[in-house]
This record gives C-alpha cells, structure tokens and sequence, in this order.
C-alpha cells in the first residue's frame, strides 16, 4: 500500500455512508415524533384535517430519502478493485457528515415547525399556507447538504494511487 | 349535537375518500419511488454517471410530495353538503 492509498482508507468512506443514513435518519424521527404529538392533538378535534396536517411527517420522510440517497450514492463509488486514495475517502467522509448534519438540523426544525402550526391550524385555516411555506424552507435546508454531497462526490474519481 | 350524532359524523367524514389508502399509497411511494428511479436512471437514461441519477431521485421524491401537497389540498375543497343536509333533518 502507498502513502496516497492506504489500508485504512476505506474506513472513512463507509463511515461517510453510515453517518450520512444514521444523522439524517435521526432528523427525521424528530420531525416525525415532533410533529405526531401536534397531529395527534388536532385529530382528537377535527378529524377531517388529518390528511393536511401530515405534511410535516411526509417532509420528514424526504429528508431521510436525501440521507438514503447520499449512502447509495458514496456505496456505489467504493470498488475494492480500483484504486481508493485517502483524498477519496475524506471526500466521501465529508459527503456523509454534510448530508447527514444538514438533514439533522432540517428534521429538527420541521419537528418544532409542524408541531406548533398544526396546532395552530385547528383554530386558524389560513394558518395552513404559512405552514407549508416555513416547511418548505426547512427542508431546504436538508437539500443544501445534500447538493454539496453531491458536488464533493464529483471529486471523488480523480485522484490516482501513484 | 348529542354524542351519537357526533360520532357517526367524523367516522362519515373520515371513511369518505379512503383516507387510510390515500396515505398508505403515499408511504409507498415515498419509499419505493425515490430508490427505484436512482437506479433505474443511472442504468438505462444516465449511462452510469451516479450524480445525474441521484439528482433525478431527489425529483422524484420532491413529486412525490408536491402530488401529497396538492391531493390532500383539494380534498378539503368540496364541503359535504349531503351531511349538513342529514343533520338538518336529524335534528
């Protein structure tokens, strides 16, 4: 093994996919949970808004599909039998941690945010186009992540061994 | 409305529509659609390149949910007037 490529380099590029699933997976339980306790409040008042209010929890589930996306994506660039440089595997290291953070931090917000507007919502309908509109910037700050994952892991091929 | 009336009224509410399927069909396709089209993408429109089919899963779920946005919008929309009409003469 050379100094450019070794033995331990692919450690940081499986660590890259895990923390990418396992952060963005727990931003979206917050949202999930978050907003359930507000979904679940409304639906004992009025039923028939259930299917609006559960926007928050559908937005919480894309943010764990740009986390899955992101694994699939580095776990598709991990070949033993090409070269793996250390370049690559921090490339794909910081792919992950972005993704994964970002969605983290995303979930989080969507949580608080779906939670209080649906409360809000059995009182006030017109509560409801702010709610999507907050949500929307929420999650966009997950697709942020997941853009620079993205553009990082353009890198990831260029580097050579020798 | 006494608590009778009150009952048989979410459960008309909620029953119409197939709400329950609506929502299962949703968590579905959130699940499959998104990982599906990454593939699907990356073998048969995008020649192996990962990025552009990555790029076309997050579409794709982004769809997903603006098609979640809009259904559950216009289900709200026509109220019920057959059910006010019942309570009218229930009462």
């Amino acid at each position: 093994m050379s100094e450019v490529c070794p033995a331990y380099a692919p450690f940081f590029g499986f660590a890259g996919v895990a923390s990418s699933m396992i952060f963005s997976t727990v931003g979206a339980a917050l949202g999930t949970s978050k907003a359930g306790i507000g979904i679940a409040g409304l639906g004992t008042f009025k039923p028939e808004l259930i299917m609006k209010s559960l926007i928050p929890v559908v937005m919480s589930g894309i943010i764990a599909v740009y986390g899955l996306v992101v694994s699939v994506l580095i776990a598709g660039g991990l070949d033993p039998s090409k070269d793996y440089t250390l370049f690559a595997g921090f490339i794909h290291l910081g792919a992950g941690l972005a993704c994964g953070f970002t969605g983290l931090a995303a979930g989080y917000a969507i949580g608080y945010v779906g939670d209080s507007c649906v409360r809000a919502y059995v009182y006030e309908s017109k509560v409801f186009v702010s709610m999507v509109l907050i949500l929307i910037f929420a999650e966009v700050l997950g697709l942020y992540g997941l853009i620079v994952a993205l553009i990082m892991n353009t890198r990831a091929t260029e580097a050579r061994c020798s | 409305m006494s608590e009778q009336a009150k009952a048989s009224n979410i459960t008309e509410q909620t029953a119409k529509g197939g709400v329950l399927l609506k929502l299962i069909a949703f968590s579905l396709s959130l699940g499959i659609v998104p990982i599906s089209s990454y593939f699907l993408s990356e073998k048969y429109v995008w020649n192996g390149n990962s990025n552009y089919a990555a790029i076309t899963a997050v579409l794709a779920a982004n769809v997903v949910l603006v098609v979640y946005i809009i259904v559950s919008i216009l289900e709200d929309r026509p109220p019920s007037p057959s059910a006010s009409t019942d309570r009218k003469k229930n009462e």
